[in-house]
């Protein structure tokens, strides 16, 4: 014991201790016997990537196909009338194109109303509610005025 | 052990499946791993069994290694959790023989003789001065003095202060200079020559 309490211990035992550490920090060298152990373990790791691999690859696959499939199956859908969120496919599409033909009539009657004036054989429509002078005049037009070409 | 920038190429190499990139990890790692795990448990057939386990286990989630950390850290950790749940699992029995570790390769059969004989009783003795540490200190003195890790590096992979662990070498030395006292060895020069 030192006067101030703590153990002394002898000379010879802390160069022991001190080669034990140095024989410890030896054991973690890596010597070149290692290498074919490191060797053999990589190949075993690597034999075992493609099995890891597989299941993403398989799964990868299969989005994609389910992705290109995806236009095809709603042709086929379309055509066998399968509905999709409780509606029809084909009565959507038909309820669609009655309402675009409707449309369609709408402009023809609006431009058949311009052009009435101007075509005295057409019937009906806006025709009818010209004023009663611009009608005679429309009447006084010479005859040659309302043909393009003279008469040879 | 690799520096840090070789070993931060090396992983992404082995992360696109380089053979040599992983066998150089391996190279690297695998003798400073089984040599802390057999210090740890004493038998040598165990620390090389779970020093693969663990780089099986590293190389599979390679991905997921982040590279501010160091590799090394890592697989130490992976290797010790392996040995805790192996001594969970399996009863641990007293294994009072120490088993002599690997010494390297020697020339000649007499100096392969002599080098046991040498390695042998050094072993004997690092395995006496270890054994009458308890478990923090054991595993402390081994990343400090076999592995060569700093105190800083220790305190983050033990999560405690850097002051305990300097506090945990201080009192490991002392019991580990009592039990050489006590395991009364008379001519150290010769024993290790």
């Amino acid at each position: 014991m030192s006067p101030d309490g703590e153990r002394r211990f002898s000379q010879r035992a802390e160069r022991v201790l001190v080669r034990v550490l140095l024989a410890l920090r030896r054991e973690a060298r890596p010597h070149s016997a290692d290498s074919r152990r490191a060797e053999e373990l990589a190949d075993a790791i690597l034999s075992d990537f493609p099995r890891r691999i597989l299941p993403f690859g398989m799964a990868a696959l299969a989005v994609i196909a389910v992705v290109c499939a995806a236009p095809l199956l709603r042709d086929l859908a379309v055509e066998h009338g399968v509905s999709s969120g409780g509606v029809c496919a084909v009565a959507v599409v038909e309820s669609g194109l009655r309402g675009r033909s409707a449309e369609v009539s709408d402009g023809v009657d609006a431009l058949r109303a311009v052009v009435a004036p101007f075509s005295p054989g057409l019937v009906g429509g806006a025709s009818e509610a010209l004023p009663e002078d611009a009608r005679d005049e429309s009447n006084a037009l010479p005859k040659e005025a309302s043909a393009p070409f003279s008469r040879s | 052990m690799l520096d840090p920038e070789t070993e931060r190429s090396t992983i992404r190499r082995a992360r696109r499946g380089d053979r040599e990139a992983i066998a150089e990890l391996i190279r690297a790692y695998q003798r400073p791993l089984e040599a802390f795990l057999f210090r740890l448990c004493g038998k040598s057939e165990l620390a090389e069994d779970l020093a693969q386990e663990s780089f099986v286990r590293v190389m599979r989630s390679l991905d997921r290694f982040d590279e501010r950390f160091r590799f090394s850290t890592w697989l130490f950790t992976i290797g010790k959790r392996l040995l805790v749940n192996h001594l969970q699992k399996m009863r641990p029995t007293a294994d009072s023989e120490v088993v002599e570790y690997r010494a390297g390769e020697s020339n000649t059969p007499q100096a392969e003789l002599v080098e046991a004989e040498r390695t042998g009783r050094v072993s004997a003795l690092v395995g006496v001065a270890l054994d009458s540490l308890v478990s923090p200190q054991r595993e402390i003195v081994l990343l400090f003095h076999q592995q060569g890790w700093s105190v800083q590096q220790i305190s983050r992979e033990l999560s405690m202060p850097e002051g305990t662990i300097k506090s945990h070498l201080f009192r490991a030395r002392r019991r580990m200079l009592e039990a050489i006292e006590r395991s009364g060895v008379k001519n150290p020069e010769e024993v290790l020559r």
